[in-house]
């Protein structure tokens, strides 16, 4: 039996177990959501400020790496 | 339960009114008074009330160990249902009893006394026993009375007396069978059916009490055995409570490893408490009050538990733990495995069942004992205090979540499930769902666009901003904004989580279109782990697909542009064009063209990637050409032994050496995270590697971030080498370089095909001459190269002319027209379905994204800025 590793309790289950795939249980999903509905997930912004001469990045995508 | 008996208690007539008179008024025997009476001794006369009298006897044994008197409890249950209780304590007196001699006109021996007259026994004397689970010594008259028979053998003195009873009455007086050497008492009986609607003693509840003693009395040994069927257990435990818990928890996952366990005694209460916490959302707490099982907990439980959330409260807000979220003592019980067990000289026991423990002066007692053991444990396990802290968050947040999915079903009617559709939705025409697409566009200005550039029959929009939040450390961060979220389960139909139903799915596809950026790869995976969490079956059904909006625009003067999708389309496609017509002038008259030329451009290109990837790490091509073996390989592993520095351009070659190693040494090396010394900064500078300790003094940790050049390697060295070169000179750190093999393939295949050395690659100090090494030219445009390195970069350069290429930063720098026939007209379109695992990854990548630990997080970010398009989600 494979099992998986909820997100948020970390508990490792039993997917064939369980009524809230991919947690564990519909508890786990709840806060989950709640967590979506506070704006607590984020991802970093980057900023490329490099980009701007457009026309021979093309050619020399790798200017900006040593 | 009450003591005052009422007429209508009384067997017989129901007697009228006019039938009371002194007649009425009778005085029971105390066998007559247990009989009618049962409940008050035994609670009732179930199953549980049959069990209730071995448990009686055992009680009396247990207070004879916990006195220390005795080792050994043996519980017997007889092929003829009847049940033998034996202990090796002092067995009950023998001796001639004074007061019911007297009472009794006869000669009464103590057991006899004690098996028969109620309100006599041992616990009334505190000398005997300091505190008891037999209540008041009533448990063997109890058994007595509600038995059949009853045999009672006492080992005392040397001598073993028995005395047997039938129907309570003592059948002849207590005789000496002969001499012995044990010691003890031993009482068999058999429970009358009169009295009990069930009088088979069952195996499962007995060892669950057993065991459950054997716990609470850490030291007893409780020999259990079933002559019906054989079976037999033995119950000792030396760790009690602790084991108790690891008992409950044994199906579950703990969150910390030791269990935490507290005994003291305190104002003449004995205090015994045992927690852990597991993964589970239930408190599973049992509480005691002088061994016996009180269900209902009271003052003792009740100062345990706040004891514990002030102690858990008080840390956390010193820590610095709570952030927006604050748990509350509820919180802090989910997920708790406790025992809390106490012994009281006089316990007194309120409520309907008598189940809960009464005594004012407890509450204050545990609390304090508790409260000041907890708080001291915390400050010397912060590993464990912040498990339990966060288990305690998430206990709130679940809760807080649970409150807010409920607010946002109200105020917005339906927004969960399904209903009103949200009014930035850009809907399609088209009420036929198999051919609806959703398109959920994140990007600035690209909503528009794709608004007019949408086949509007079919096709509808929602745009997304992701809102920009300053996340901590000054990081700017994105998040998808409440409201959109909230818009987009509204616009898709299904609702989320248990009440999922894909029925109501509107569209047949939700495409995912965002820049074709960091950033927009970013969202998308914020998107797809979204979908992936809260609309699991949405992922699972396939309807999720990502866009694949192309990267570059090119211009050939007035034709029509075409669109190019990735980097590595765009480039290739630009070495394609630049071999062409183009020639390589190697001096001497040598020149490549053609098919060959073709042919090395692209085996240099091949090699471009591992090359930058080799730099990064802090390593020069120019360098680590100095460590070439003779056949012309470069090495692969990078190894420090100690403080000395080691390279192998092979696995085998490797093995080889720590063997050798190992032997001279004699013993293991030990395999560490990190280099006793550094990579240095040996790009482009002459190769050190023989340098001496003292030169890598210099801090060099503190430039990871700073440098491009050694990201890698050079890291956690700064005052290492202080601290380390004290110790271990097998001290292994082995480093793989992995992208080496990929340039060892391309310079074998460049010495097979073309007869290049790997000087080609390196720039060469040349004297004498000031043409260029190498002339790359094509019609009248001519570049000089140093090395051959640049050859790839120079032909796309060359490749590139005669064409505008443009790189569209985002979707907004498309227009309308264009967004439709590049990425939405299902005729030119590319759409990617993704697929459960995909998800999944997208998944792992976002716990990446979201993880506190900024290594892994830098080190992603590094990864695919790289190649943003490979994101593969």
């Amino acid at each position: 039996m494979a099992t998986i590793r909820c997100p948020i309790c970390e508990k490792q289950f039993d997917p064939a177990q369980s009524p809230a795939m991919p947690f564990c249980s519909e508890r786990c999903r709840q806060i989950d959501l709640g967590r979506w509905l506070r704006e607590t997930y984020s991802v970093p912004v980057e900023r490329n400020p490099d980009e701007a001469g457009a026309g021979d990045e093309a050619a020399r995508p790798d200017e900006t790496k040593p | 339960m009450t003591d005052t008996l009422t007429m209508t208690d009384l067997p017989g007539d129901v007697p009228g009114l006019d039938d009371y008179d002194a007649d009425s008024i009778k005085k029971l025997t105390d066998r007559e008074h247990v009989r009618l009476r049962y409940g008050m001794y035994i609670g009732d006369s179930s199953v549980q009330g049959l069990h209730h009298l071995v448990y009686e006897l055992v009680n009396n044994s247990i207070d004879e160990v916990m006195a220390n008197f005795a080792k050994n409890i043996w519980v017997t249950v007889n092929s003829d249902g009847s049940a033998t209780v034996e202990d090796d304590g002092r067995g009950i007196p023998v001796e001639r009893h004074e007061q019911t001699s007297e009472e009794k006109g006869r000669e009464v021996s103590t057991l006899e006394a004690v098996m028969t007259n109620l309100n006599m026994g041992g616990k009334f004397d505190k000398r005997s026993y300091k505190t008891s689970g037999g209540l008041h010594g009533i448990g063997l008259k109890a058994v007595n009375f509600l038995s059949n028979w009853c045999e009672a053998q006492v080992c005392r003195g040397g001598a073993m007396y028995q005395q047997e009873f039938e129907g309570g009455a003592p059948q002849g007086a207590l005789k000496k069978v002969g001499t012995t050497t044990k010691r003890g008492t031993k009482i068999t009986f058999k429970p009358d059916p009169t009295i009990f609607k069930e009088t088979k003693f069952l195996y499962d509840v007995l060892q669950k009490r057993l065991r459950e003693l054997a716990f609470l009395n850490s030291g007893v040994r409780i020999h259990f055995k079933d002559e019906r069927n054989g079976e037999s257990e033995e119950f000792h435990y030396d760790r009690g409570l602790v084991e108790f818990i690891e008992y409950l928890n044994r199906a579950s996952e703990a969150i910390h490893g030791d269990v935490i366990y507290l005994k003291t005694d305190a104002e003449g209460v004995q205090v015994e408490i045992a927690l852990q916490y597991a993964n589970e959302y239930t408190e599973n707490l049992h509480s005691y009050v002088n061994n016996i099982h009180v269900p209902d907990g009271g003052t003792h439980v009740v100062g345990f538990r706040t004891a514990l959330t002030r102690s858990l409260n008080a840390y956390g807000k010193k820590e610095d733990l709570f952030k927006d979220i604050a748990p509350t003592g509820e919180d802090f019980r989910e997920g708790l495995t406790a025992i809390v067990a106490v012994r009281v000289a006089e316990p007194q026991f309120s409520g309907q069942t008598k189940n809960r423990l009464n005594n004012p002066e407890v509450e204050g007692i545990v609390n304090t004992a508790f409260g000041e053991f907890m708080s001291k444990f915390l400050e010397e396990n912060p590993k464990t205090a912040k498990a339990i802290i966060r288990k305690g968050l998430l206990a709130a947040e679940a809760r807080e979540a649970a409150r807010k999915a409920k607010e946002v079903m109200r105020n917005r009617k339906g927004v969960l499930g399904s209903g009103s559709l949200p009014g930035k939705l850009r809907d399609c025409l088209s009420r036929n769902m198999e051919e609806c697409e959703l398109y959920l566009v994140e990007g600035d200005s690209a909503g528009g666009s794709a608004e007019g550039g949408r086949l509007r029959n079919f096709q509808a929009i929602l745009p997304l901003r992701g809102k920009i939040i300053n996340a901590y450390k000054s990081r700017e961060d994105k998040v998808l904004d409440n409201a959109e979220i909230q818009a987009m389960i509204q616009a898709i139909g299904t609702g989320i989580g248990a009440d999922q139903d894909i029925t109501k799915l509107r569209y047949n596809k939700i495409i995912i279109m965002t820049d074709a950026d960091v950033d927009g790869s970013h969202i998308r995976t914020l998107l797809l782990c979204f979908f992936y969490r809260q609309m699991y079956q949405l992922v699972a059904t396939g309807h999720v697909y990502v866009a694949q909006p192309p990267l570059f625009r090119v211009m050939k003067g007035k034709a029509r542009p075409y669109y190019v999708q990735t980097s590595e389309e765009m480039r290739s496609q630009l070495l394609e064009r630049g071999t062409t017509d183009s020639q390589l002038d190697l001096g001497e008259g040598r020149l490549v063209r053609g098919e060959k030329m073709q042919k090395l451009a692209g085996l240099l290109a091949g090699m471009e990637e591992s090359l930058l990837a080799l730099e990064r790490r802090g390593i020069s091509l120019k360098s680590h050409a100095t460590r070439k073996s003779s056949e012309g390989k470069l090495p692969v592993f990078h190894v420090f032994l100690g403080r000395a520095e080691h390279w192998f351009t092979s696995r085998a070659e490797l093995d080889n050496f720590l063997e050798q190693q190992e032997a001279a040494g004699g013993k293991e090396l030990t395999v560490s995270d990190t280099p006793t010394r550094s990579v240095s900064e040996d790009t482009g500078e002459e190769p050190k590697s023989t340098r001496s300790p003292s030169e890598e003094s210099a801090p060099h940790a503190g430039s990871e971030h700073s440098g491009s050049e050694h990201a890698g390697n050079g890291e956690a060295v700064n005052g290492s080498i202080a601290a380390t070169s004290g110790r271990a000179s097998s001290q292994l750190h082995i480093t793989e370089l992995h992208e080496v093999r990929t340039i060892n393939q391309g310079l074998a295949d460049l010495k097979a095909q073309f007869g290049y050395d790997l000087d080609m690659l390196i720039p060469q100090p040349r004297t004498g001459s000031d043409q260029p090494r190498f002339v790359l030219r094509r019609g009248e445009h001519n570049v000089p190269l140093e090395d051959l390195r640049g050859l790839a970069a120079a032909v796309r350069e060359m490749g590139q002319k005669g064409l505008t290429v443009t790189r569209f930063k985002g979707l907004g720098e498309m227009n309308a027209e264009e967004l439709r026939e590049t990425t939405l007209d299902p005729a030119n379109r590319t759409l990617v379905k993704v697929l459960m695992h995909d998800a999944g990854a997208a998944d792992d990548m976002f716990r990446v994204l979201m993880g506190d630990k900024v290594e892994p997080r830098r080190e992603f970010i590094e990864k695919h800025a790289l190649d943003v398009r490979n994101l593969d989600v």
